[in-house]
């Protein structure tokens, strides 16, 4: 973790002058990094949660998929918050406490908990009957999270976000999109219908993502 | 700032990598897909819809390099001072920068900074800072310098080094000398015993052939009816050396033996420096390092030099009991700073009084070693004890009068009672 310098508040004087110089904001970063940090946790918390209910109409494995999913979600969580942690130097604990505590941050620092996490929740998600709304909120929880546990990463403020707000609001469109085709009742029952049903909509959001990049001005 | 000219301007390869950011929405986007192909159910490939579209913002052709141009103050810095680094960076190509410096062991890094996505500062450096928190000549860490697209999707990192810096101990405070009643017969600035040519008046005596007229007192030649004249005293200099005691190391972090020994004797020669006396100091420990008393500013940076200098450069000091003459210029005063834990630095104490120079020991032990509690512990605890007082019993009965010094209040209070009257040399 990076220390404050005391009188820190001064330190970056000649970047405010910049600023002022240039009229563009050169960001400290570090005062939102814990409510990031808080946010992803209770999003976290909020996926997982949304993914597992109701627990008793899902098929076999999902206990399974639970239980992965919440101890990749701490994991994940824990990840986050000793990100910024050095080492720990050999006089701070002492034997077998030291190695412990050395193992365990390795074990928390070693695996990318965030993915693993993604993919339980949505496997938890499917493991439940079909709910198209359900699924829908849980992705728009999921990109929130993903945005959460960048800003905490990065110490980044919220704003950094805001050029990208109009290719989410594209995507969430796309979302409600597919999603309301899904729920769309009267089409013919049966696999092979459903199966060109999802065909047709992955497609349709591929073209869609591969449309965008064109846009130049938005850099 | 800079104390020499312009760096270079550095032309560095930047290594592009997929983000964490990125990699979580690939995860998203694929993991979506897969289960909408999977499961037959068009919702999870709404799902994956905004991670998709994110990352089809994707800039194919990000900078490859960066030109880059630090410039920091190359002097010698003091522990705890804040040490400004400026950072020149060209070639951004419009995305944003993060910068911040990763600081190595016994550094606290400043806060980061961030330049916003198209922000061109074409020839404005951007300002970190550090803060050394020891003594040493080491490297402070390294910048590290992350370009990052629109959508975050991948980062471009370029870890630059920082030059190594010559952190000095802080010098503790000094207000007072302590100033000997026998000086050498060097114009200086303290008015000695002897008659001279100095400013401070000393007496009056009666007029001899040869006198200049204009020292006559007149008062006193009216008043007793023959001719008087006024003497003055002679300004004389002062030789001090300084003997840093470095063959320990124990104690709190920050405050050990070691720490304080130098803070002390930094703040020592400072101040007798700064009074014009003549410095010279030996690094006792590690190495046998010595300069001789000299005066001014070059010289106050040797002394500075020779005193973080590592132990590897200077003679083993084994058997050394006899310090150099050279180093030791007669009738000189001489300030030790130990923990008087070392028997060898001892003896060389108990040589130089013999040798008939005035020495005052400064103690910066203040710590003693731990015990466990049990009754052989406790005992040897106070075996050791009771050897330390005898120590600088021994020592005060030979004439080195042996103060405390805790190296969190200045060095005025524990030298009070020398500083205040001048210091009668015994031979």
């Amino acid at each position: 973790m990076i220390a404050r310098l005391p009188g820190q508040e001064d330190t970056g004087t000649a970047d405010e002058a910049a600023r002022r110089a240039d009229g563009q904001p050169l960001t400290a970063t570090r005062p939102t990094a814990w409510r990031a940090g808080v946010a992803s946790a209770l999003l976290a918390a909020a996926v997982v949660g949304w993914a597992a209910i109701p627990v008793g109409t899902g098929r076999a494995g999902t206990k399974i998929a639970l239980i992965a999913a919440i101890a990749t979600a701490v994991l994940s969580v824990g990840q986050l918050s000793l990100s910024g942690v050095r080492p720990l130097e050999p006089d701070v604990l002492s034997g077998l406490l030291t190695q412990f505590a050395e193992r365990l941050l390795y074990f928390v620092r070693a695996a990318p908990w965030a993915e693993i996490m993604i993919v339980a929740v949505l496997a938890l998600e499917a493991l439940h009957p079909a709910r198209p709304w359900h699924t829908a909120l849980l992705g728009v929880a999921l990109i929130a999270y993903l945005f959460a546990v960048h800003l905490a990463e990065t110490r980044a403020r919220l704003s950094v976000l805001a050029p990208q707000l109009p290719v989410l609001a594209a995507g969430v469109g796309l979302l409600a999109l597919a999603v309301g085709a899904a729920a769309v009742p009267g089409l013919p029952h049966g696999g092979t219908s459903l199966l060109i049903r999802a065909v047709a909509i992955t497609a349709a959001v591929i073209v869609a993502a591969m449309a965008v990049p064109g846009n130049d001005a938005r850099r | 700032m800079p104390d020499r000219p312009g760096p270079a301007v550095r032309q560095l390869p930047v290594s592009w990598t997929l983000s964490a950011h990125g990699r979580r929405l690939l995860t998203l986007a694929t993991a979506g897909l897969v289960l909408a192909l999977l499961t037959q159910r068009p919702e999870f490939a709404g799902l994956a819809a905004p991670a998709l579209l994110l990352l089809a913002t994707w800039r194919p052709h990000p900078p490859r390099t960066l030109a880059v141009q630090i410039e920091m103050v190359n002097r010698q810095i003091p522990e705890g001072e804040i040490v400004p680094v400026r950072l020149g960076l060209d070639g951004q190509d419009g995305y944003e920068t993060a910068l911040r410096i990763v600081p190595a062991a016994d550094i606290t890094a400043g806060p980061d900074v961030i330049i916003p996505r198209g922000t061109d500062r074409p020839g404005k450096p951007v300002r970190l800072h550090f803060q050394p928190e020891r003594w040493g000549s080491r490297p402070p860490g390294a910048v590290e310098i992350v370009l990052r697209d629109y959508a975050r999707l991948a980062e471009g990192r370029l870890p630059v080094s920082l030059p190594a810096i010559r952190c000095v101990p802080r010098p503790a405070a000094l207000q007072g000398t302590i100033l000997l009643s026998r000086l050498p017969a060097r114009l200086g600035e303290h008015s000695a015993r002897a008659v001279g040519e100095g400013g401070e008046f000393g007496g009056v005596r009666e007029f001899v052939p040869g006198d200049r007229q204009r020292r006559i007192n007149w008062p006193a030649t009216t008043r007793l009816g023959t001719l008087h004249l006024s003497t003055f005293a002679a300004e004389r200099i002062q030789n001090v050396v300084i003997i840093a005691d470095i063959t320990a190391d124990v104690g709190e972090a920050g405050l050990t033996t070691l720490d304080l020994a130098l803070r002390g004797a930094a703040g020592a020669f400072t101040r007798y420096l700064a009074g014009r006396d003549r410095v010279g100091l030996v690094r006792y420990g590690g190495g046998l390092g010595w300069i001789g008393p000299g005066q001014g500013r070059r010289h106050a940076d040797r002394l500075m030099d020779l005193l973080v200098q590592g132990p590897a450069a200077a003679e083993r000091p084994s058997s050394v009991t006899r310090l150099p003459r050279a180093a030791l210029p007669p009738g000189a005063l001489i300030l030790v700073f130990t923990p008087l834990l070392d028997p060898r630095l001892i003896e060389t104490l108990r040589d130089l009084r013999e040798r008939g120079f005035s020495v005052l020991v400064v103690d910066v032990l203040n710590s003693s070693p731990q015990h466990d509690g049990s009754t052989l512990s406790g005992l040897a605890s106070r075996i050791w004890q009771l050897e330390q007082q005898a120590i600088r019993f021994s020592l005060t009965q030979i004439g080195i009068p042996v103060v405390h010094w805790d190296g969190i209040a200045g060095l005025d209070e524990p030298l009070a009672p020398f500083t205040r009257r001048v210091i009668a040399v015994r031979r």
